[in-house]
C-alpha cells in the first residue's frame, strides 16, 4: 500500500460513488422486492392478528425474537471490534473500522424492529417509553425489555455518531468534487468541515473518548439482551453463564459478518488493493479464538446443566442433544466450530476464500443457536402436559428473509453514497509509513516552533 | 506557517486546513487542549444521576397498585444508571466536539476544495495591505505552491 | 388485613370430568378458537385438566391434576411486563389488565406453569351465541395475554354485597365458577389470611403440596396429593 500515492487513494475509493451499474441495480431491486414482501407480510400479521405466525402456546417467542438477538448480536461487529482496534492502535485497521461500524448501524436497527414485529399490539409499542402518559402509568423498570430499551438506544446513538463523526472528513471530500444537488446534500452531511487543526485535534480526541464508552455499552447491550432470557425461570434460561455467552456469541457472529462483508466490498468494489489478505488473516484468527471461546462456553453451559441434572433442565438437555432438534444442535457445532476451526488454524486455509466460508458458517451456525436457545427451552417447560411444538410460517420465513435482505441492500446503498473505507485515516496511515514519527515527540507544552517543517 | 509568525502575524489571525491531521506538526500542537475527558466524565454523571433519579422517582411518582411488591429495586436502578451515565458521556463528548471545533458551520468565508485534494491552506485573516506582498514573500520561500488573495493564501 | 385468596385442589376426589373447564369458559367469556387453531396450539384453557398416565399396559393408572393460575405470591409473570398490565393486586392475585397489555408475551413465557394465554386473532362468537356472554366480564381483543383470574368479578360482587350489608364476606360465599360447578367437591376456594377458614385448613393438611414449589413461586394453590394413589402403591 505504501506506493499508493493521496491522489489514487481518492481516486479510488471515490469511485464507487461515481456511478452504478445495471447488474448493481437488478440486483438492488432484487432485494428491494423482497423487503417490500417482508413489509407486506408484516401489515398482514397486523391486520389479521399474531396468529398467522406459527407462534402458539407454549412457545410464545420463535423466529422474531432469534432474529432479534441475532441482529444484535451481529451489530457487535462493527462499533466493538473498531473501537478495540482503535484503542490498540493496530495500525491494520485503518481500512477496516468503517466497514465495520456500518454493520454495526444497519443491524442494530434491523435488530431493534423486532421487538416491535413481535408484539401482539405493535401500534401500541409506544408504551415501553417512558414518558409521562396520560394513562398514569410509568413503565416497569424491573423488566428486563426496559433495560432493552434504554441499551438499545444508548448504543445506536453511540454507534451511529462512532460512525458519523470520522466520516466528516470523507464527506467533506465528496463535497469539494460534487456537483449541482449532490453537493448541497453533502455539504449538509459534512457540517461545514473544513479541515483546521482543531477540528482534527478535537475529532482525533473524541473519537478516543468514543471508543473508550463504546465498549462497555456494547457488553451491556447483549448481557442485557441475555438477561430477557435468565430473568425468566425457564429451564438453560435461568443461568449466570448468559451475559457473557451472548457477548462472546455477539462478536463471534459479528466478526463473521464484518469478514463476509469485506470479502463482498472487496469483490465488488475492487478494493483489492485495500482489502489485503492480512486483514482478513488477522480477522481470522480473532474468528479462531472466538470460536474456541464459543466451544467452551457451550461446553461450559452443558457440562453444568447435565451435573446439575435437573429434570426439567435434562429435559430441554436431551431434547436439543439427541432429541428432535438433535439435528439442529449437530448442525450448529458442525458451523461453528468442526468447519471454522481447521479452516482458520491452518495458515494455509486461512485465505480470503477460507475465512469467508468460515463466516458463512459461522452467521448460520449463530443464527441456529439463538433459535435452539429459544425454542427448545420454551416447547419442553415443566409440565409436561402442556409442551408444544414449534413450526415458523410463511410470514416469519418471509419477514426474516426480509431482513437479511434489507441489510444487503442498505449496506449496497450506503456503499455508493459514502466512501466505504476511510480515506483521510489511511492517508495518515500511510504518511505515518512514509515518515515514521519521531520517537520523542514534542510535547504539548513546548513552543509551537519546534519540530516545525 | 512559521515565516508568517516571524513576520509578527498573530497565531489567531493564521489558519490552516488540511484533509488530515498533522498532529506532530507544529501546528497541530498550537491548540490550547480543552479537558474533553473530564468533560464526558462530568456529562456520564449528570447522566447517571438523571438515569437514577429516572429509575427512583417517576416509580414514585406514578404510584401503582402492586399489592406490596416493590415497584422501585436495587438492580434495574442500577442497569438504568450505568446505561444512561454512559449514554450522558458520549452526548457530552459530541456536543463538546460540535462546539470546539466550531461545527456545523454551514457558512465558510474561507475555504478552497483544493483542501481535500491533498494541499495544505494556510491563510492569513485581514494581513495590513502593505504587509501583503510581504508575506506573500514569505511563503512562498518557504514552499507555497499557490497564493491566492481574496485576503487569503494558500501554500502546500 | 386484606383478603389474600387461596385455592385447595384435592386430587383425591378429581375425576377428571373437566366440568371445571367448561364452567370457566362460560362464566369468563373465554373464545374458542376451533379445532384448527386448537391443534396449533392456541386454546385458551383459564383452567385445564392434565392427565398423565403412569404404570404399563394393562396395569396403567390415569392421574388427574386440574392446574390453573396459581396467583403465586412471588409471580415470575409479574416483573418481567414492561406495562404492568400483570400487576400484584393488594389481595394477592396475579392481576392482569388486558388495556395495558401490548403483548410481549413475556408473562407467559416465564410462567412455569403455562397457564397465561394469548389472543392470536379477535375473538369472535357465532350468532346467537354472543348473546350468552356474560356482562361481567369484558372480552378480551387480539394480540393481548389472559388468564385466571379466580372469578375476581364474582370476588368483587361477594365483597360489595358484604360491605352494603356492613357485614364480613363469609368464608364459602364466594365460589369462582370451576369451584362451584366440581361436583365431586375437589376444589375448595376461600381466604388464607383467615386461618380458620375451610381453605386454610384444608392448606395445611399433611397431604399438601405445591405444584412445582421448588422454584420459589410461592403459589397460592395447593394440591393435596391422592392418598388412595400411594395406598394402592403400598398395598
Amino acid at each position: 500500500m505504501a506506493q499508493k500515492t493521496p491522489e489514487q487513494i481518492n481516486e479510488d475509493l471515490l469511485r464507487p460513488l461515481s456511478g452504478t451499474s445495471g447488474r448493481y441495480l437488478i440486483v438492488l431491486a432484487f432485494l428491494a422486492g423482497i423487503v417490500i414482501a417482508a413489509l407486506c407480510s408484516f401489515f398482514w400479521q397486523v391486520y389479521a392478528g399474531l396468529g398467522v405466525s406459527g407462534l402458539r402456546s407454549p412457545v410464545f417467542w420463535g423466529f422474531y425474537i432469534t432474529n432479534f438477538v441475532f441482529w444484535i448480536g451481529l451489530s457487535h461487529a462493527g462499533t466493538l471490534i473498531s473501537a478495540i482496534l482503535r484503542l490498540a492502535n493496530a495500525t491494520w485497521r485503518r481500512p477496516v473500522t468503517r466497514c465495520a461500524e456500518v454493520i454495526t448501524v444497519f443491524a442494530l436497527s434491523i435488530g431493534a424492529t423486532f421487538p416491535v414485529i413481535h408484539l401482539g399490539r405493535p401500534w401500541l409499542a409506544f408504551w415501553l417509553f417512558p414518558y409521562p402518559s396520560e394513562r398514569g402509568i410509568w413503565p416497569n423498570i424491573r423488566s428486563p425489555l426496559l433495560w432493552d430499551f434504554f441499551a438499545i438506544n444508548t448504543y445506536l446513538i453511540s454507534s451511529v455518531t462512532f460512525l458519523l463523526l470520522p466520516m466528516l472528513p470523507d464527506l467533506a471530500l465528496v463535497r469539494d468534487r460534487a456537483a449541482g444537488w449532490k453537493k448541497k446534500v453533502y455539504s449538509v452531511l459534512a457540517l461545514g468541515w473544513t479541515g483546521t487543526p482543531k477540528q482534527w485535534n478535537r475529532l482525533e480526541r473524541a473519537m478516543h473518548i468514543m471508543a473508550i464508552a463504546v465498549i462497555p455499552v456494547a457488553v451491556s447491550v447483549h448481557s442485557i439482551v441475555s438477561w430477557d432470557f435468565a430473568m425468566a425461570p425457564v429451564p438453560m434460561w435461568h443461568s449466570t453463564i448468559f451475559a457473557p455467552y451472548f457477548v462472546a456469541g455477539a462478536i463471534f457472529s459479528g466478526i463473521a459478518a464484518l469478514i463476509l462483508a469485506m470479502a463482498c466490498l472487496r469483490k465488488f468494489l475492487h478494493l483489492e488493493e485495500y482489502l489485503l489478505p492480512i486483514h482478513f488473516e488477522n480477522l481470522g484468527k480473532l474468528l479462531l479464538v472466538m470460536s474456541l471461546l464459543w466451544f467452551y462456553f457451550v461446553f461450559a453451559e452443558r457440562l453444568t446443566a447435565w451435573y446439575g441434572n435437573d429434570p426439567s433442565e435434562m429435559t430441554v438437555f436431551w431434547v436439543t442433544q439427541t432429541g428432535s432438534f438433535s439435528p439442529l444442535f449437530w448442525l450448529m457445532v458442525l458451523c461453528n466450530f468442526v468447519i471454522p476451526f481447521p479452516l482458520l488454524a491452518i495458515k494455509k486455509t486461512r485465505t480470503i476464500l477460507g475465512t469467508s466460508i468460515a463466516s458463512v458458517t459461522v452467521v448460520i451456525g449463530m443464527w441456529l443457536e439463538r433459535y435452539l436457545i429459544i425454542v427448545p427451552s420454551l416447547s419442553h417447560k415443566y409440565l409436561p402436559y402442556s409442551w408444544g411444538t414449534y413450526r415458523p410460517t410463511w410470514v416469519e420465513l418471509t419477514i426474516t428473509a426480509g431482513t437479511f435482505a434489507a441489510m444487503v441492500m442498505l449496506y449496497m446503498i450506503f456503499s455508493k453514497l459514502v466512501p466505504i473505507i476511510s480515506i483521510w485515516e489511511l492517508k495518515v496511515g500511510l504518511r505515518e509509513e512514509a515518515h515514521p514519527a519521531p520517537a520523542l515527540a514534542p510535547s504539548h507544552t513546548q513552543p509551537n516552533e519546534v519540530g516545525a517543517d | 506557517m512559521n515565516a508568517l509568525r516571524s513576520a509578527g502575524v498573530n497565531r489567531d489571525n493564521i489558519v490552516v486546513m488540511s484533509d488530515e491531521p498533522f498532529e506532530e506538526y507544529s501546528f497541530g500542537h498550537a491548540e490550547p487542549s480543552v479537558a474533553m475527558p473530564w468533560l464526558a466524565v462530568l456529562g456520564g454523571l449528570v447522566g447517571g444521576t438523571g438515569g437514577f433519579l429516572l429509575a427512583r422517582l417517576t416509580q414514585v411518582a406514578y404510584p401503582i397498585v402492586t399489592g406490596g411488591m416493590p415497584i422501585v429495586a436495587p438492580f434495574p436502578t442500577a442497569i438504568v444508571t450505568y446505561e444512561l451515565t454512559m449514554l450522558g458521556a458520549v452526548l457530552t463528548t459530541i456536543v463538546t466536539l460540535l462546539i470546539t471545533a466550531k461545527i456545523p458551520k454551514w457558512k465558510q468565508e474561507l475555504y478552497d476544495p483544493e483542501v481535500t485534494r491533498g494541499k495544505i491552506l494556510i491563510a492569513v485573516i485581514d494581513p495590513a495591505d502593505d504587509a501583503r506582498a510581504d508575506l506573500e514573500d514569505r511563503l512562498r520561500n518557504a514552499g507555497a505552491d499557490e497564493i491566492k488573495s481574496t485576503g487569503r493564501f494558500s501554500a502546500i | 388485613m386484606a383478603h389474600q385468596w387461596g385455592m385447595v385442589i384435592d386430587l383425591d376426589r378429581c375425576t377428571g370430568c373437566a366440568a371445571c373447564v367448561v364452567a370457566c369458559h362460560a362464566e369468563n367469556n373465554i373464545s374458542t378458537v376451533g379445532e384448527d387453531q386448537a391443534a396449533r396450539g392456541r386454546a385458551k384453557h383459564w383452567i385445564r385438566v392434565e392427565r398423565y398416565y403412569e404404570g404399563e399396559f394393562p396395569d396403567v393408572r390415569v392421574k388427574f391434576m386440574p392446574v390453573l393460575c396459581q396467583q403465586c405470591d412471588a409471580a415470575p409473570c409479574e416483573p418481567v411486563c414492561p406495562t404492568f398490565a400483570s400487576y400484584h393486586t393488594i389481595e394477592g392475585l396475579n392481576g392482569q389488565v388486558y388495556n395495558r397489555c401490548i403483548g410481549t408475551r413475556y408473562c407467559a413465557n416465564a410462567c412455569p406453569y403455562n397457564v397465561r394465554f394469548f389472543n392470536f386473532y379477535n375473538p369472535e362468537w357465532d350468532k346467537p351465541l354472543n348473546l350468552q356472554l356474560n356482562p361481567d366480564v369484558s372480552v378480551r381483543s387480539v394480540g393481548i395475554m389472559e388468564k385466571c383470574t379466580f372469578c375476581v368479578q364474582r370476588i368483587k360482587a361477594s365483597e360489595i354485597q358484604a360491605e352494603a350489608e356492613k357485614r364480613a364476606v363469609k368464608d364459602g360465599e364466594i365460589q369462582p365458577a370451576c369451584v362451584q360447578s366440581c361436583s365431586p367437591h375437589a376444589m375448595v376456594f376461600g381466604d388464607l389470611s383467615d386461618p380458620q377458614s375451610e381453605v386454610s385448613r384444608l392448606a395445611r393438611s399433611s397431604r399438601g403440596t405445591k405444584l412445582l414449589g421448588e422454584l420459589g413461586t410461592q403459589p397460592k394453590v395447593t394440591y393435596l396429593q391422592r392418598e388412595s394413589w400411594h395406598g394402592a402403591e403400598n398395598a
